[in-house]
């Protein structure tokens, strides 16, 4: 995220310390992230993205970045323009103002950026019925340009539909459909992915084998921005969440930073946040209902924490991780940015919005 | 471009209008061939072969073969917003332009295989008349079905091949004005019904005079009635069609998704 505010709008989620849009930069086939730092250009950028359809606005004033290797999540209610921006990433629909990116060049000027592009933009993905699956694969492997052999067989394999193949799209089921979707999205082996809801209908099993194809696309380098209602699943593997509501970015969750998050009971919590609040290796220390809430810029910098409190003479009860449940946090953002709205009415100036603590616990 | 142009031929062959066409035009000369009131109410029997293609030509051109040519047209590019395939094929690599002209460029070659497998459906239903030479007219030359005295095999040969092509060059451009409506719409149906009422108004202007010539719908029956001369028809077609399709690939460019 470029750190843009939208109007009325305020991002408070991980902006302590760290450049905005910098974090969770994974490079191929690495572990664990890496501490948040400047990286790449971004994959996808947008710059005040706005779309109207007659004098309606869809979506206003939207900047944010996919940085290769990162897991973007849109989430927000229906209807609240997650759809129009993966279509007007992609380059399917036109920006009444601002400006797209992806991989530095405009989608709509230059078509074959496309070319490092998979995407899956209708749910259920959509293939020609009276092809087998196996033949719509190729088709779109010609209109890429072509796959190289083997590439379908190997993704109608990783996807779970080697046994319908050959059998017409038009009697797949749902998850089937949207299954291949994926699979004709990875095609190419993307620099970007976007995907629209790409496991809405999916049963459990399916579920977890789109998200888990979607990690693994995102350690290989690849920009991964998808909306999803999945918050559960994404929040394992997602870098970042930008939440959205009535077409603006109204908070954007770095889940990144929240993963490597732990808490502290110590029996004097304000020494025990400076103590670690001075260590190169803790990004942020803050306290919360009397716990240290400590962020590491390490992730196996967590060894570290006890013993520099014990030589403080502290006393550590209790050194745990800080679970962060998006589910709960995007509910009451979503329900404060709606109180927000209803109070300031629809015209006018908004007032400012209270903002949501760092800790995560939605507005005061 | 040939791997979308052998896509959409492909997509063509598949449609349900060409489909539905295909036995269309298989009943129809047969109903021509083997009318048995057609003495009653035409005052004319068939004497050859060659006047049941003649006979399929003269009463489709007017409503039917502009329907079929505008139904087929509107559901190659309105079965993509069905399917909802369009915006998959466009994430590819794919120009908007080339896509679109994949489709205009079969669609220009169709109304000439629809107008091919007519002739060829009729040829076949008039075939217990024999194909030689006879006394009366094809209904497409000079006199009618009357005709002028003996008509020889190849002048009958002639005027229907010459008539058939005239016709499918005659139906391109609505071909292409299909393309343009259903471009607007992305429906096949509403393209499809765009297309007839553009037809059927520009078939009320006759009551200008100074416009007939100009009337793409009077030109629908130019290979048995020219209102004017050949080069003056064909220009105008091709001026048609080009306007067409050049207005459907402006207005895709710009559509959203």
């Amino acid at each position: 995220m470029s750190g843009r505010t939208s109007p009325g709008g305020a991002w408070s989620e991980g902006r302590v310390g760290a450049p905005p849009g910098s974090s969770g930069n994974r490079k191929r086939g690495s572990g664990p992230p890496p501490p948040p730092a400047p990286s790449a250009e971004p994959a996808i950028r947008t710059e005040g993205l706005s779309k109207r359809y007659g004098r309606r606005p869809i979506v206003r004033d939207l900047t944010f970045e996919v940085r290769p290797g990162e897991v973007y999540a849109l989430v927000g209610p229906n209807g609240a323009g997650k759809t129009t921006v993966i279509r007007l990433v992609s380059g399917l629909a036109f920006p009444s103002e601002g400006t797209v990116r992806m991989l530095g060049r405009d989608p709509q000027q230059h078509p074959e950026v496309r070319r490092r592009l998979g995407a899956v933009v209708e749910a259920p993905a959509a293939f020609y019925p009276y092809l087998t699956g196996r033949a719509n694969l190729r088709l779109h492997a010609r209109l890429a340009g072509g796959v190289p052999p083997g590439r379908i067989d190997e993704l109608l394999e990783l996807m779970e539909l080697g046994h319908a193949a050959d059998r017409k799209v038009g009697v797949y089921s749902l998850g089937m459909r949207q299954r291949l979707g994926v699979a004709g999205a990875l095609l190419t082996d993307p620099d970007v992915l976007i995907l629209d809801e790409p496991a809405s209908g999916m049963d459990p099993l399916s579920l977890h084998l789109v998200h888990r194809v979607l990690r693994d696309a995102a350690s290989r380098g690849s920009a991964v921005l998808l909306s999803t209602h999945h918050l559960d699943e994404v929040a394992t593997y997602g870098t970042r969440v930008g939440i959205m509501e009535e077409g603006e970015l109204i908070d954007e969750v770095d889940l990144d930073r929240r993963r490597d998050r732990y808490r502290v009971r110590a029996d004097d919590p304000q020494a025990a946040r400076q103590a670690l609040a001075a260590q190169p290796w803790v990004q942020d220390a803050f306290l919360r209902a009397g716990q240290v809430i400590v962020q590491l810029a390490e992730p196996d910098a967590l060894g570290r924490v006890a013993p520099v409190l014990v030589e403080q003479g502290l006393v550590v009860h209790e050194l745990t991780a800080d679970t962060f449940d998006l589910r709960a946090y995007y509910r009451e953002r979503v329900a404060a940015e709606r109180l927000r709205r209803t109070a300031s009415g629809t015209t006018g100036t908004p007032p400012a919005v209270p903002p949501i603590g760092r800790d995560g616990s939605g507005p005061a | 471009m040939s791997a979308l142009l052998r896509m959409e031929a492909s997509k063509l062959l598949r449609l349900s209008s060409v489909r539905a066409a295909a036995v269309l035009l298989i009943v129809f000369p047969i109903l021509w061939a083997y009318a048995p009131g057609i003495f009653e109410v035409y005052g004319f029997f068939l004497v050859s072969g060659f006047q049941v293609p003649a006979l399929s030509l003269l009463s489709s051109m007017e409503f039917l073969m502009p329907l079929l040519v505008a139904i087929i047209a509107a559901e190659l590019v309105g079965v993509e917003a069905m399917h909802g395939t369009l915006p998959t094929v466009l994430l590819r690599p794919v120009t908007r332009s080339a896509w679109l002209l994949a489709k205009l460029l079969i669609l220009t070659v169709m109304p000439f295989l629809v107008m091919l497998y007519f002739l060829l459906t009729s040829l076949a239903a008039g075939l217990p008349y024999g194909f030689g030479s006879f006394v009366g007219g094809t209904g497409l030359g000079e006199g009618g079905l009357v005709g002028q005295g003996l008509t020889t095999a190849a002048t009958a040969w002639g005027e229907l091949g010459g008539a058939y092509l005239l016709a499918a060059v005659s139906l391109v451009p609505i071909a292409l004005l299909a393309v343009l409506a259903t471009v607007v719409t992305m429906n096949a149906a509403s393209g499809a019904l765009a297309t007839l009422s553009v037809l059927i108004v520009m078939q009320l202007l006759v009551v200008f005079p100074a416009l007939e010539p100009f009337l793409l719908t009077r030109h629908l029956s130019s290979y048995a009635d020219p209102v004017a001369g050949l080069g003056w028809v064909v220009t105008l077609i091709a001026l048609y069609s080009a306007a067409f399709a050049a207005i459907a690939v402006v207005l895709f460019e710009r559509k959203d998704f």
